[in-house]
């Protein structure tokens, strides 16, 4: 469990990179540094009214004087978008976390594979600017409708060069998989987007190891087959045992049971609300926690067990 | 002088007045934070209100974190001697030294001066306003992962008091703080 410090910062400079697409750049009104954060991390940006939402920053990590992040209005989303576009203007004052990286590069790969759906190209310009501080075999692929539809663009053909592949669907270029090209043990794969494009990559290097391939959504895990049951959390420390009905989740029993816990998406995306646990059958339904942790680890907010579980509060 | 006094923590406290009864302190600093996790703000004039808390701070709204101990949680207050020891890597429980800034620790009040272990259950000013002393604050793993950094230990047994206010009013960085009755 990580809990992050929320700081109100100041929109110095906005701009549409895209009809649809603002990106922010925010100050400290008070302090020059902000914290420090590694190419793949998001922040949290909290609205007035408690909603929370994440975006990836998308600036230099080497200029700790401000964040960038780009927000694509999405008529049809949970409203987050919308409240951004319609109530940020240069000057205004946001609350934004400090950041976390679910998405961290690895330094294991002598050979990069970035490859990024429209909005989801926010974590990799930052990615391929440390790529090629360090001289890092790279190449990007970016999909889009076209090019005056792609979000950065101009800032990635600067940082990119020849290492951009643009796959602009009204030029009827459209991404194949297939061009990943073969299995190679040194070459790591980056996949942010649609969850249509992450399947259709994650299908296509199925054989691939799960290390090598690494992906982040910024949408609900929906799966209408899931059927809630009710199970029972024991608190390590305590001893206390809690009733989980079907209809309310761990996050929502233990912060009644007066457990003052961090979270922010709620839905299974952000990694705010993990937490240890010691036995039990956990159902994950998160989309953060790699199977390498998830034999100790969950997420309060999405993840059930079956019958019962402890939690290493 | 022994070498056991020209330890920093001994020479510097031989060298400051009073004792648990006839010190007299200062408030250096104020900060509140409107919810669990916001960053704190420095205020140059703070209202506090009986029974309530300072005017815009997360427990005064009732938006703070609570432990589910007894406690009175109206002000909190730090010693800045706790601070500067942290500073100095005193005692050395963790790697290194640690800069806390008042804006870091989460305390509303960075006192000077002020000796906060002998301060519970007792009543004391802050400028006109009175407060009581309740529960010694305790270091949290909260406040370690909100900075990153490894405060737990060091601020054992120094980690503040948590304070109820008698009797209201304004305070301002530079109030003069006493004790009322012993």
């Amino acid at each position: 469990m990580t809990a992050r410090l929320i700081m109100k910062l100041r929109v110095e400079k906005m701009r549409l990179t895209t009809p649809d697409v603002l990106h922010l750049q925010l100050v400290h009104p008070l302090r020059p540094v902000l914290p420090e954060w590694s190419p793949g991390a998001h922040v949290d940006l909290r609205m007035p009214d408690g909603r929370v939402r994440q975006y990836s920053l998308c600036g230099d990590p080497d200029d700790r004087s401000r964040y960038e992040i780009a927000v694509k209005r999405e008529a049809g989303g949970r409203g987050g978008s919308i409240w951004v576009h319609e109530n940020l203007r240069e000057g205004s004052e946001v609350h934004i976390s400090t950041p976390r990286n679910n998405l961290p590069l690895s330094d294991k790969g002598k050979h990069y594979v970035l490859i990024a759906g429209g909005i989801g190209i926010t974590p990799f310009l930052s990615m391929a600017r440390m790529l090629k501080r360090q001289d890092k075999d790279f190449t990007l692929h970016y999909c889009a409708r076209s090019a005056e539809q792609a979000p950065l663009l101009a800032e990635l053909q600067d940082v990119c060069g020849k290492n951009l592949q643009c796959w602009f669907s009204a030029d009827r270029r459209r991404f194949d998989p297939a061009a990943v090209g073969p299995y190679d043990e040194n070459t790591h794969v980056y996949i942010c987007g649609p969850q249509r494009l992450l399947d259709a990559v994650q299908s296509a290097l199925s054989a691939w190891p799960e290390e090598q391939v690494h992906g982040e959504v910024f949408q609900m895990t929906v799966d209408e087959n899931f059927k809630p049951e009710p199970f029972e959390a024991t608190v390590a420390s305590t001893g206390q045992r809690l009733l989980v009905p079907a209809d309310k989740s761990l996050l929502d029993v233990l912060r009644a049971n007066d457990f003052p816990l961090p979270s922010s998406c709620e839905m299974g995306v952000c990694g705010s609300c993990e937490c240890g646990y010691r036995d039990g059958i956990v159902l994950h339904r998160d989309k953060v926690l790699p199977t390498s942790k998830r034999q100790d680890r969950l997420m309060l907010c999405v993840s059930r067990a079956r019958v019962s579980v402890t939690l290493d509060l | 002088m022994t070498e056991a006094f020209a330890h920093p923590a001994g020479s510097i406290a031989v060298a400051k007045p009073g004792g648990a009864t006839r010190w007299q302190g200062k408030l250096l600093h104020i900060h509140v934070a409107p919810s669990a996790s916001y960053e704190m703000e420095e205020l140059q004039e703070a209202e506090c209100i009986a029974g309530r808390g300072i005017v815009g701070d997360r427990y005064f709204e009732g938006t703070g974190t609570y432990s589910p101990k007894p406690d009175v949680r109206e002000v909190t207050l730090i010693e800045q001697e706790a601070l500067d020891a942290l500073s100095r890597n005193d005692p050395p429980l963790q790697d290194g030294p640690i800069t806390l800034e008042p804006r870091d620790h989460r305390r509303n009040l960075t006192v000077i001066g002020v000796p906060l272990n002998h301060l519970v259950g007792r009543r004391f000013r802050v400028g006109d306003v009175i407060l009581r002393g309740g529960r010694l604050n305790f270091p949290c793993k909260y406040l370690e992962e909100l900075l990153g950094l490894p405060v737990f230990l060091p601020l054992y047994n120094r980690s503040g008091l948590n304070c109820g206010i008698e009797r209201g009013g304004i305070i301002r960085p530079g109030d003069v703080i006493e004790l009322l009755d012993q």
